[in-house]
């Protein structure tokens, strides 16, 4: 009898099998385990997320939702409420309003960079990824140095979940609600002394003559937060695991820097971070012979869709010539995520650094410490080691 | 399914069956067509999926949102009255056999 456990730390380790399961023989499974359908095809997924007035993500779209915040975040409302939200921020996220950040980028990464030269082995989260993260984030939201370790570990606590209870445990709503609290500083902070960046504005914004809902300034700072550290931290993982044990392609990237950018899509669709996220049915929905119920919650699992041989032919094999574009590794539709631009533009200018100081580099560990999360797949140590 | 003939910037046509409610950008990326970027992967938040619908078709179309308005301010080809985003535009049977010429430039 076949299972789907999205909180088995097998699933963590290498959820791949499973998937291939899913997709061939239960296009629409319900996981008992999960207490949610599972969609694991490219074309279903795409189709859910494009059907939000069924698909709805009001109820949250974390695969284990934190308290209290469905419906105050861009990714837990729905349009038209939503696309007002998002109005008002994603200006500060398009590719041309970024190019500012490029310099500063830059010398962060150079300086998270430049203690690893001469080193034989070193942890790459710990002392690359980690550093170059948070600094990122504090620069691109103007934060005030000082908490930068402590946000990065409570971010990466907060998305993390049980594997025996298979749902939040304490010391992961502490860390969202340190978080909160951080959030709530910079908010009170910004809204005393206005500097016109993207807090600023925000705290400060309405919609339609309404200032928004504290709620939603607040959890919508908590999240950005969480993405700028977690997200791009573990795709940054992800995306060096997948040079490491790829040699062919890694020295293929630092011979020809220009070719990063290609190597970083497919790396999205290859070994997504974003491994699965939840939408919950609004009407009664047929698919595949099963009939998911209104009020049921559906998986949509990325990082299957991402891997299924009925869009991405052998998808098993990491190739950096592959252009795999309509991948879902940043999710798509109205909720695709908000920080494309930005992420791309930090992991190329972070790789194309890290390569100038560690051009040759291969995995230590053979099996992964793997983040216990429903949601979110990546390790929590990545020992690499020169040649 | 509704068959929309995409015109790519080297001016080749490929016709493709576009699931109905998928947007036409979604159809491009998932076919291989060229010139179509999507940054930002269909939430109106790019620009680089710029296109020019056939003129003589363009009214029959759902009229550009607020938004969508808002972003063709800022595409890198020359903006014309047929100027839409693709990542706006579902496919539904009122489109059969629509062409699309995608912009030469994204970005």
């Amino acid at each position: 009898m076949f299972s789907f456990d999205p909180y088995s730390p097998a699933v963590d380790a290498d959820p791949f099998p499973y998937y291939k399961t899913l997709r061939d023989e239960h296009p629409a499974f319900w996981s008992d385990e999960a207490g949610m359908w599972v969609l694991s095809r490219y074309a279903d997924i795409v189709t859910a997320l494009n059907e939000w007035q069924t698909y709805s993500s009001a109820k949250g779209n974390l695969m284990t939702e934190l308290p209290n915040r469905a419906g105050a975040t861009l990714g837990t409302t729905d349009p038209p409420r939503h696309d007002r939200l998002r109005g008002l921020i994603q200006h500060a996220f398009m590719k041309r309003n970024l190019e500012a950040l490029a310099d500063p980028i830059r010398t962060i990464a150079r300086d998270a960079a430049a203690p690893l030269a001469g080193r034989r082995e070193f942890d790459f989260i710990e002392e690359f990824s980690s550093k170059f993260t948070v600094r990122v984030l504090f620069a691109a939201l103007g934060l005030p140095l000082g908490d930068e370790m402590a946000v990065r570990e409570k971010a990466v606590l907060m998305v993390q979940s049980d594997p025996v209870t298979r749902a939040k445990g304490p010391e992961h709503i502490a860390a969202y609600n340190w978080m909160t609290e951080y959030a709530a500083g910079v908010i009170a902070e910004r809204r005393r002394n206005p500097v016109g960046d993207l807090i600023s504005l925000f705290s400060q914004a309405e919609i339609d003559g309404d200032r928004l809902d504290e709620r939603e300034v607040l959890l919508t700072t908590t999240t950005l937060i969480m993405a700028g550290v977690e997200s791009l931290g573990g795709f940054m993982a992800m995306f060096a695991l997948n040079l490491a044990d790829h040699a062919d392609a890694r020295r293929a990237v630092v011979a020809d820097p220009a070719l990063v950018p290609d190597a970083v899509e497919e790396s999205l669709r290859f070994n997504t971070s974003a491994q699965r996220f939840r939408r919950c049915l609004q009407k009664d929905t047929e698919l595949h012979g099963q009939t998911m119920r209104a009020g049921d919650f559906v998986c949509l699992a990325y990082g299957s869709g991402n891997r299924d041989e009925r869009q991405f032919p052998n998808p098993d094999v990491y190739d950096v010539r592959r252009k795999p574009r309509g991948h879902l590794g940043f999710g798509g539709g109205v909720h695709a995520c908000l920080g494309t631009a930005i992420a791309r533009l930090s992991v190329r200018i972070a790789f194309e650094e890290f390569h100038r100081v560690v051009p040759d580099y291969r995995r230590v560990q053979a099996q992964l410490p793997w983040m216990p999360s429903s949601t979110f797949r990546s390790p929590t140590r990545l020992d690499l080691a020169i040649h | 399914m509704t068959t929309i003939t995409y015109i790519e910037p080297s001016g080749r046509e490929v016709a493709i069956d576009v699931p109905d409610g998928w947007s036409l950008m979604q159809g491009a990326t998932a076919n291989g067509v060229d010139g179509i970027v999507a940054e930002c992967g269909g939430s109106c938040a790019c620009a680089t999926c710029h296109c020019y619908v056939d003129p003589a078709r363009a009214g029959e179309l759902p009229a550009p949102s607020a938004a969508e308005l808002d972003m063709l301010a800022n595409v890198a080809a020359e903006r014309r009255p047929e100027s839409r985003l693709a990542c706006q535009l579902k496919a539904a049977p009122a489109l059969a056999g629509l062409r699309v010429r995608v912009a030469d430039t994204q970005e």
